[in-house]
């Protein structure tokens, strides 16, 4: 395997940023002669950065009380530790 | 000086043991048949599975869908269970099973995600950028990221999860991220 080989297999632990320290740098100084390599270094870093920064997908108030009804549906009966808020609470109608 | 004693804030560790024996107690519990027990697993487990089930399926419907599937299988099958730190990932599979089935039947009734991209970089549409490209990668390649990337998942318990070995894992994780990079393409180097 020759210098290139080797520094390139490196470029997915530098992106998902799990490469010790002393091997990055040492990719870091051969990538400042290999501009595909840095292209590349940083690129998939970026992807790996904006997937880790998504954020949390919401687990909104309506979602956890539609999961609760839906395995309450098939019989299953258990106390929610939460109470549902009165704004989600189905109401009858006044007879009358 | 009594009074000023000050009490130490539980640490992510000491929390995390505190879940981890409360999971076994409910485990026991849940295998002798308690379904109470079922909605402590829910309160501690219910969101990571949502996001997980969202994040394969694109949409909050189905993610609700597969989420009570995946509570409602636990309970089934209560029996094959086994409170030595397995649960987990055996939760996790589960989940996975279900948004394998429910992504075959989207191929076949041509269901679209939630929201559609429509150029732009501010960051709500970033993340429905990332996501929609997320979710047009091959399933292989969108689980490892969605494990390891976004739910911080360590390799080898997403290794089990997906029943594959960690090379196999991680050689994924990679050709996962290539694709994500081709697919996210101008947004990328905008970005940059």
């Amino acid at each position: 395997m020759n210098e290139r080989d080797f520094y390139t297999k490196l470029v997915d632990l530098y992106a998902g940023r799990e490469l010790g320290k002393e091997l990055e740098e040492d990719l870091l100084a051969y990538a400042e002669k290999d501009p595909a390599l840095k292209q590349d270094m940083e690129s998939l870093r970026s992807t790996v950065d904006v997937l880790r920064n998504q954020g949390g997908v919401d687990f909104t108030e309506e979602s956890y009380q539609r999961v609760l009804m839906k395995i309450y549906s098939q019989g299953v009966e258990f106390e929610p530790r939460r109470q549902a808020p009165s704004y989600l609470q189905y109401h009858l109608p006044l007879q009358g | 000086m009594r009074g000023n004693r000050v009490f130490p804030m539980p640490t992510d560790a000491t929390q995390n043991a505190q879940n981890s024996m409360a999971e076994k107690r409910w485990l026991n519990a849940l295998a002798q048949g308690d379904p109470q027990a079922l909605g402590h697993l829910y309160e501690l487990y219910g969101e990571r599975i949502f996001r997980y089930c969202y994040r394969m399926l694109g949409n909050r419907s189905d993610a609700e869908d597969a989420t009570a599937d995946t509570f409602l299988r636990v309970l089934r099958r209560s029996a094959e269970l086994r409170a030595d730190g397995a649960f987990r990932t055996w939760l996790f599979r589960i989940a996975r099973n279900l948004c394998i089935d429910k992504l075959r039947q989207h191929r076949l009734m041509e269901l679209p995600p939630d929201a559609q991209y429509s150029g732009g970089e501010d960051k709500a549409t970033l993340r429905i950028t990332v996501q929609q490209a997320l979710a047009e990668l091959p399933v292989e390649y969108r689980e490892p990221l969605v494990l390891c990337d976004l739910e911080d998942m360590a390799a080898r318990e997403a290794a089990e999860v997906l029943k594959i070995s960690v090379p196999a894992l991680k050689s994924r994780l990679y050709r996962g991220r290539k694709a994500l990079r081709e697919k996210l393409g101008g947004t990328m180097e905008r970005i940059q």
